[in-house]
């Protein structure tokens, strides 16, 4: 149970301490007391962990020396900046990890919570960086985490104790994949309605749009077209917009 | 002993007006200062500054109405201001004032402000439109669950006003105080981590630091670029952190998934206490008119039909009093000469005569013009007819980096600048509005008229008459349009501003609130009269008046003249005082500048005169071939003119008066509203060098072409 000393050899800012998994526990409490409340007791710290407060004082000499916390004062400890990074990064692994066994392998939220506990510790980074991708991947797939999910979990071939794959879930027709089409507010003909999937513009022009009221998921309607079929007047949730085709590109909707 | 203490009154009550475009909002703050209010400008930008007082019981209400904003961020100068304002500009209470009819979204601005943590009043405006359309609402609870006073208005016919005040001053006296906004876990606690780093933010906005951490957190430039300023690092890299972490937990962009949650709030709290929702047919009305005014095909005509009637009015129903009034000044000018004896040559008398009652008059003249016009223009704000023309004309409009609002203010340019400048207020964004001003003057405006039906038929046959002023218009508009193309891609480029426009249903003005809103651009017209218009009918008298010249330089007559060669003579003496003057000094030092145009000293000395005002143009030109009072119509001066100078002299001049030398109100009025002198000097000085250089073009083109 050594904790790492800090290399001279390297510079300050690339040091990064080896911390044992109850270690990396203790900071996790710290922050997150800090974070409720400004501050963190050593009184504290040991509820949260369920040990005794004299079992606390050692650890937390340890990360003293490691450079993540402060730990002058007998009743608080407060966090470096090293000390809150390394937290930080501690609790997005958590998150993470229970985000996935919960959501993904729809685990019970219990069930997710130890074993991410369990896990996160022995996280590598490379296996962070690549979960992290993965959940990005899945926020911006047009498709998204429903429909993906929907298809695994309606998949016979993997749910049940055997089998091979028939086909059954809905997705898959003859073997085609069906998509459900994503098209532009500008293409809607006046008269038809439409629903809002995403606003796929920047800056104030973005802005514009959110304030407004065009969510993803608002039902809007094509009213009319202006002399030249620009701007385009349409109507939502009570009130009448008119939009240029340039911003009417920009919002994403299913017909 | 106990001194006597004077009771003293409380100190006033600072208060700002917030809300969206078309709430309502203006209409509220005149009904609450009366005419006690005063316009002006932010500094340096064209953003309007209304402020006014107003009394309840002892208190002192100082209001201040912001610019009309859908959200508190800092996107367009508008909006950089009204943010600025609530946040730093020190006021005690903040009104939100939103449309009754649209709750869902317009509260979203009052869950901000929340935020920000001032002291609130809600004010429902249209509460008559909203009942009407059969919502009811539990105020109530409402207001305890915002924890402000909520009160119900009907702006344009002043009710509810009164419980307004009442409720802004409890506000102000330890009124209720408390935090109503409940947003999600989420955003909360990221709030929450950056409010942490926040500890040393300056006394401004020391009691708004959750609003600063929301912005950071937001990743908007200008509070990130403070928080630089301030030192406060730490609580910068809090807000990126927090933002990916709930980027990556919501599968959201941050800028969408806050205005999610105020949405999110304010549908809760509106689901809280609705007791009976809007009928969803209640704008049926509305639309069904859109069909027809908003038609594809038959809008456009429509429009152009409606604005004709509103020409035509202006100037047939105008031409009345305007008699009226120049009669009045003549005799105002004829008594006040007859104050003098006969032939006196009292500088006090020609002063007054000349100058002031000249000058001014006729500027003043078209004073039931501007407000039948003003009127128009009132009419078509208030309906909200006005959104709907700026929807069918964007298109063509855009082409040319203008907005679709740009249209009216150009096409009221035609009938006289001023209004027309002062119609680029409908321009909500600073860009576009500074566009349309610049080339506003492009517009051939009433008083070039005389110009054109005096130069065109004296120089010109029958049948190039009308196909000649039908270009010289047609000139104005295509460099209009040019121009306005060329400062959008130069001088104003950026970012574009989002078109995105509402619509709102149509409504039956008040004649309070049309009239109020009349009665103030006349009243800036004519304080612009009785100030720097007059301070340049001043001027350009003294110009053209001295110095005078010693009997002996002027021609005297033979002994034994008759009646009609002594009125000769008169008019004789007028031209060579003129020469002889500041003005005519001028016009004869000017010849190089403009002998490659063709000008000789004489146009020049009335170009001079053509800046004070277009009408001027051609009194000058009177006095210089000393024709006595002439107008427009005089053959006589017609055929001097066409003795004197070629036709292609004539167009060249045309083209200068056309494009160049905008008149002083226009300069008065560009200054005013755009807020800086120097808009005004780019456009006079832009718009001369322009006509300089057309006109050089021509009349070296022509006479390459040997066209004369």
């Amino acid at each position: 149970m050594m904790v790492g000393r800090p290399d001279k050899a390297t510079p300050a800012s690339t040091r990064q301490p080896v911390l044992t998994g109850a270690l990396e526990d203790y900071l996790e409490s710290i922050y997150l007391l800090e974070r409720e409340h400004g501050f963190a007791r050593v009184r504290d710290i040991a509820r949260a962990r369920g040990v005794k407060a004299g079992s606390v004082t050692p650890a937390l000499k340890r990360l003293d020396e490691a450079g993540l916390v402060e730990y002058a004062q007998r009743e608080y400890v407060k966090l470096t900046d090293q000390g809150n990074r390394a937290a930080r990064r501690v609790l997005a692994r958590h998150d993470l990890l229970k985000r996935f066994f919960e959501e993904v392998l729809q685990m019970e939220p219990g069930a997710a919570e130890r074993e991410a506990c369990a896990m996160e510790h022995s996280l590598s980074p490379q296996g962070m960086d690549g979960l992290v991708r993965f959940f990005e991947f899945l926020s911006i797939c047009p498709e998204g985490l429903q429909g993906w999910l929907e298809k695994f979990h309606a998949c016979a071939a993997v749910q049940s104790d055997g089998g091979s794959c028939d086909s059954s879930c809905s997705c898959y027709g003859d073997g085609e994949r069906r998509r459900v089409p994503s098209i532009r507010l500008v293409d809607i003909e006046p008269g038809r309605a439409a629903r809002v999937l995403q606003v796929d513009a920047r800056g104030a022009v973005r802005q514009r749009l959110l304030d407004m009221g065009l969510l993803p998921g608002v039902e809007v309607r094509v009213e009319r077209l202006a002399p030249g079929g620009d701007p385009i007047w349409i109507g939502l949730k009570g009130s009448q917009l008119a939009l240029r085709s340039s911003e009417a590109s920009a919002v994403m909707v299913e017909g | 002993m106990k001194a006597l203490s004077a009771k003293t009154a409380p100190a006033p009550v600072r208060v700002a007006l917030l809300g969206n475009p078309n709430c309502g909002k203006t209409t509220i703050f005149n009904a609450l200062t009366g005419a006690r209010q005063k316009v002006g400008n932010y500094p340096g930008v064209t953003v309007e500054r209304r402020q006014g007082t107003c009394y309840q019981g002892e208190h002192c209400l100082e209001l201040v109405d912001l610019p009309g904003t859908y959200s508190l961020t800092s996107y367009s100068p508008e909006e950089k201001i009204t943010q600025e304002q609530v946040l730093a500009g020190g006021f005690d209470v903040v009104v939100v004032v939103v449309d009754s009819t649209m709750l869902g979204r317009s509260l979203v601005l009052l869950a901000q402000a929340m935020m920000v943590g001032v002291p609130l009043v809600l004010c429902l405006n249209m509460a008559d439109e909203a009942r009407q359309a059969g919502q009811q609402l539990d105020l109530r609870r409402m207001s305890s669950l915002l924890g402000m006073p909520v009160v119900e208005t009907v702006g344009h016919r002043g009710q509810g006003i009164e419980q307004l005040r009442r409720a802004i001053v409890a506000q102000r006296t330890g009124g209720e105080h408390g935090h109503g906004l409940v947003l999600g876990r989420s955003l909360r606690e990221a709030l929450a981590a950056v409010s942490a780093r926040l500890e040393n933010l300056p006394q401004l906005y020391r009691g708004q630091r959750a609003w600063f951490a929301l912005k950071l957190l937001l990743d908007e430039p200008r509070f990130v670029s403070l928080a630089g300023e301030l030192g406060l690092q730490g609580a910068r890299d809090e807000a990126a952190r927090q933002r990916a972490a709930l980027e990556v937990a919501t599968g959201m962009d941050i800028g969408l998934y806050v205005t999610e949650c105020f949405f999110g709030f304010v549908d809760g709290l509106l689901r809280e206490v609705t007791l009976r929702p809007a009928r969803a047919d209640a704008r049926s009305l509305s639309d069904r008119v859109d069909t027809v005014l908003a038609h594809r095909l038959l809008g456009l005509p429509i429009f152009g039909a409606v604005m004709f009637a509103i020409f035509w009015v202006t100037f047939t129903a105008g031409e009345i009093p305007m008699g009226w009034i120049e009669d009045g000044f003549t005799a105002l000018g004829r008594w006040l000469g007859g104050l003098w004896p006969a032939g006196s040559e009292s500088l006090l008398r020609s002063l007054l005569v000349d100058g002031v009652i000249g000058g001014v008059g006729g500027v003043v003249v078209f004073l039931p013009n501007i407000l039948l016009l003003f009127l128009g223009l009132a009419l078509l704000e208030d309906t909200g007819y006005l959104a709907r023309a700026a929807f069918l004309m964007d298109r063509l409009m855009h082409r040319f980096g203008l907005h679709g609002k740009s249209f009216l203010p150009l096409l009221v340019g035609f009938g006289c600048s001023l209004p027309g400048i002062m119609a680029t207020r409908t321009l909500e964004n600073e860009r576009d509005r500074l566009t349309t001003m610049l080339v506003l003057p492009l517009m051939s405006c009433g008083a070039r008229l005389p110009v054109w039906l005096l130069l065109i038929p004296a120089f010109f046959p029958a049948a190039w008459q009308a196909p000649l002023l039908w270009l010289i218009y047609s000139v104005g508009i295509v460099l209009a349009l040019g121009l306005a193309w060329l400062l959008r891609r130069t001088l104003f480029r950026g970012a574009e501003a989002p078109f995105v426009m509402e619509l709102p249903p149509y409504r039956l003005p008040t004649l309070r609130a049309v009239t109020m809103k009349m009665a103030e651009r006349c009243w800036l017209y004519l304080r612009k009269a009785g100030t720097m218009i007059l301070a340049i009918s001043i001027l350009m008298w003294f110009i053209t008046s001295y110095p005078k010249p010693d009997s002996e330089q002027l021609r005297s007559l033979p002994p034994a003249g008759s009646a009609a060669a002594a009125g000769q003579l008169e008019r004789h003496q007028a031209a060579d005082r003129l020469r002889h003057s500041l003005a005519g000094r001028l016009g004869t030092a000017l010849e190089p500048v403009f002998a490659p145009l063709g000008f000789d000293w004489k146009l020049n000395t009335a170009l001079i005169g053509a800046f004070a005002a277009k009408e001027v143009f051609v009194a000058q030109l009177g006095i210089v071939y000393s024709l006595g009072g002439v107008d427009e119509e005089s053959p006589d001066l017609r055929q001097a003119l066409r003795r004197d100078y070629t036709p292609l002299q004539a167009l060249a001049l045309m083209l200068f008066l056309l494009i160049g030398t905008p008149c002083m109100a226009t300069f008065a009025i560009t200054r005013r509203e755009s807020g800086s002198i120097k808009w005004a000097l780019l456009q006079l000085g832009g718009l001369t060098a322009l006509a300089w250089l057309v006109a050089l073009l021509v009349f070296q083109g022509g006479r390459l072409l040997g066209l004369g």
